[in-house]
């Protein structure tokens, strides 16, 4: 009987129509395109008279900005349908799709009484029809419209990538004059992207190796005024300096603050050997955290303060070696072929950017805190001294020409390897650091 | 070293042996004839020479004659140089000689007045020709009929009387005794019918034309919770009782069954029914390939590029997706915010690219029309 009931359900299960849903259609997407992100700057509006120029030229800052990363690019205006004619009118979302923007940027500048200048902007996701984040405003005076303008930027880099940006932050580096064999160096201040350069030092004496406090307010740097290298504290705003501490006969260089911004590590030739020390900069009491026969230098914090990387040739090259902030045993990272040096710490913390030797080529590669995943970003005759951006993302270092008149100057590669591209600056420049964002 | 003694001994003895008799080894000279020869002086010789001569050699070679030409052709006049520009000649121009005056023609003849009447002529039909409808095919050539079998059959010659070793009575077949068939298998002719019933024709079967999908197993149900029982049944009594749970659950599990086909059944037309076959992988791949061509990952994070997001839509009849239905139903490997990133840029990419409809068929909607679609940025992380 059992077994007639089942063959009889049977039938009638196979029978029947089975037409009920069983559940949604699935599918699984892991192929994608890596392509930058069309957007629309219409030109910000001029809330009065006064505020003409600086709206267009604040919203031409915005997309340079954006284009410069490599992730973006802008529609022309002349393809746009519409117009935004006025900052709170509703946006024509249509307009904006049949011309494949998938970000539009709405913005507008007004110039007080005071001369004080107000720009605010608002994001869309046009396909989605909706804002992106909420409308933001910035106040501030008009000599310093770029750097609202790079704020603008900041903030639509933040939300449509989920990464912090990197457009308002500064960069030191060494400017570079003369020939070769006679070239006069000093140190000079700009913004990240090349504008508002300012010389922090006249060119009577060498200048090495400027490197920023966390907060990005002092520049550590090392200069051969006295005749040998000597470590100094520059105040940013100030610019008034001070010399390290060192005992005479020796010789200090390749300086990087810690994380507190209250410690400073460097290297220290004494005796011909050259360690790697610790020094608190109030009290500018040091202490040795290295101490072999080999040349230990280049040291950088981890971004919690934990760790160190250098380079050291203890092993018959120069090579990557990892130790604790206070010393102890080391443990090398790098096992590739060719020589590696002047290693920096991530923002992130998950990767140290590198200089490589290798073939008579210099590189900028990247590699994780455990020296896997190592990846070479650029190539040259000579690349050297990365800098990483505020975020992480990009990295900037030294690229120098071959010959006589070779010179130095400024590149930039995101990550990735992509967007490699020549910073402009005034005359020839090299060792740069990437200041934090500004606040 | 003896073996050098013995070497040089021989070379010696045989040394000497040919100066003794080596004469006898050589061959006399053989005798050569002398002629007498006359010794001429040179004039004799020139004298003797003169009467031969040696061709002279001439280099000036006369060239034939031409032909004579039939007629005589004038030199060909030199053209001048297309790239020298030749000056104009001046134009002489002679003074316009003054037109003739025409001379007045010959009047025409006069033409001959026709005679018209006012009656029309009576003109005579065109014979007509019968038409006659030909056919288009011309009639088979009827044979003529010819008798190839004589009209009449001829009796057939009585059968010669076989020889035989013996005499035997010819037996005669009775036709009054019963006759005793041999057992054979029964058998029919083939089926015939009068006209052909072609497949068109046919009627239609009432055979399902696609099987149906084996529904799901349905999920066991969970237990049902037990009321405590005071006191547990003597172990004798649960044996007894053992069988009877089991048929139950049996009939229950029919039960079941019966009562969620019939259900699936009526339910089906509510809830938008399953038309067609299952969507093949073919259309499945067709809508993959149509989002991850939009899905623009390049703008992400690096955290973002670690985030795996499911994403549910709803889809109009139209293919086209409803933008107020996208939601993120889940995601995995990274931060809410990086999830968030990831989930606009997948929504980005539904929305863009299913603007004009998805290539989806139109027959199979119900199946189509929820869709959770897993974004994976897995293969497009840097590395």
């Amino acid at each position: 009987m059992t077994r007639l009931l089942t063959l009889l359900a049977a039938l009638l299960v196979f029978a029947l129509p089975a037409t009920a849903q069983n559940g949604p259609l699935r599918i699984e997407i892991t192929e994608g395109v890596i392509e930058p992100l069309p957007f629309a700057n219409p030109a910000f509006v001029a809330e009065n008279a006064a505020a003409t120029e600086l709206a267009q030229n604040i919203a031409r800052v915005v997309s340079d900005d954006l284009i410069g990363t490599g992730l973006f690019r802008e529609i022309p205006p002349s393809a746009f349908i519409s117009q935004i004619t006025s900052f709170n009118s509703p946006v024509q979302f249509a307009d904006w799709r049949a011309i494949n923007a998938q970000a539009l940027i709405s913005g507008a500048v007004s110039v007080g009484s005071d001369g004080s200048v107000a720009v605010k902007f608002r994001l869309y996701d046009v396909f989605a029809g909706q804002e992106l984040g909420e409308g933001l405003q910035f106040n501030g005076t008009q000599a310093g419209w770029r750097r609202m303008a790079h704020k603008v930027a900041d903030a639509v880099y933040s939300r449509i990538t989920g990464e912090g940006g990197y457009f308002d932050s500064r960069v030191v580096y060494v400017a570079e004059t003369g020939p070769k064999d006679d070239r006069r160096k000093r140190l000079a201040i700009m913004d990240y992207d090349g504008a508002n350069v300012q010389y922090l030092t006249d060119s009577n004496s060498i200048v090495l190796a400027p490197r920023f406090s966390p907060t990005g307010d002092r520049i550590l740097y090392t200069s051969y005024e006295s005749g040998f290298p000597r470590i100094y504290v520059m105040d940013v705003a100030s610019v008034g300096r001070r010399a390290l501490p060192t005992q005479d006969g020796t010789m200090s260089f390749a300086p990087r603050f810690a994380p507190d911004g209250n410690t400073v590590v460097y290297s220290l030739t004494t005796g011909g050997n050259t360690d790697i020390y610790r020094m608190d900069v109030s009290s500018g009491n040091a202490s040795r955290l290295t101490s072999t026969p080999s040349i230990e230098t280049a040291p950088s914090f981890s971004p919690d303060g934990s760790r160190i990387v250098f380079e050291s040739d203890r092993s018959g090259t120069q090579q990557l070696y990892i130790m604790g902030a206070n010393g102890g045993e080391p443990q090398r990272i790098s096992f590739g072929q060719g020589r590696y040096g002047t290693p920096v710490w991530s923002p992130r913390g998950d990767l140290i950017a590198f200089t490589k030797q290798s073939k008579g080529r210099f590189h900028i590669g990247v590699m994780r805190t455990d020296g896997s995943e190592e990846r070479l970003l650029t190539a040259s005759f000579l690349d050297e001294g990365p800098t990483w951006s505020p975020n992480g993302r990009v990295i900037m270092f030294t690229r120098e020409t071959q010959g006589e008149a070779g010179a130095a100057s400024l590149y930039s590669v995101d990550i990735s390897g992509r967007n490699l591209k020549q910073i402009r600056t005034e005359g020839g420049a090299s060792d740069p650091a990437w200041s934090p964002l500004q606040r | 070293m003896r073996i050098g003694y013995y070497i040089s001994g021989a070379g010696h003895i045989g040394l000497i042996l040919w100066m003794f008799f080596g004469e006898m080894f050589n061959t006399p000279p053989q005798s050569f004839e002398v002629t007498e020869v006359s010794v001429i002086s040179g004039a004799e010789f020139d004298a003797m020479m003169a009467g031969v001569q040696t061709p002279e050699v001439t280099t000036d070679v006369a060239m034939p004659a031409p032909a004579l030409p039939a007629e005589v052709v004038p030199p060909a006049e030199s053209r001048p140089d297309p790239t020298q520009p030749t000056p104009p000649e001046p134009q002489v121009t002679e003074a316009p000689q003054s037109d003739p005056v025409p001379q007045q023609p010959d009047p025409l003849p006069q033409r001959a007045e026709a005679e018209v009447s006012d009656e029309a002529p009576v003109i005579a039909p065109p014979p007509q020709e019968e038409v006659v409808l030909s056919p288009n095919i011309s009639d088979r050539p009827v044979p003529r009929p010819s008798e190839r079998v004589a009209p009449e059959p001829v009796a057939a010659p009585e059968p010669d009387t076989q020889v035989s070793d013996s005499v035997t009575e010819e037996v005669v077949p009775d036709e009054e005794a019963e006759v005793v068939r041999e057992e054979t298998e029964g058998g029919a002719p083939e089926e015939a019918t009068t006209r052909i019933v072609t497949e068109a024709m046919e009627e239609p079967s009432a055979a399902p034309t696609t099987s149906i999908r084996p529904r799901t197993r349905p999920a066991r149900p969970e237990p049902a919770p037990v009321a405590e029982t005071p006191q547990e049944p003597a172990p004798q009594q649960q044996a007894q009782e053992q069988p009877a749970p089991q048929s139950d659950s049996t009939a229950d599990a029919v039960a079941d069954a019966l009562r969620q086909a019939l259900e699936g059944g009526a339910a089906s037309p509510a809830a938008g029914g399953q038309s067609g076959p299952p969507m093949t992988s073919g259309e499945r791949d067709a809508l993959r390939v149509a989002v991850q061509q939009c899905w623009n990952v390049g703008s992400l994070s690096s955290e973002a590029l670690r985030t795996t997001v499911v994403v549910a839509v709803s889809m109009s009849e139209d293919a086209r997706p409803m933008g107020d239905t996208l939601r993120m139903l889940s995601y995995d490997g990274g931060s809410a915010e990086a999830a968030r990133q990831a989930f606009e840029s997948a929504r980005r990419a539904i929305i863009r690219c299913g603007a004009n409809g998805f290539n989806l068929p139109r027959d199979k909607y119900a199946q189509w029309r929820d869709i959770e679609m897993t974004f994976n940025p897995e293969n497009m992380r840097i590395r």
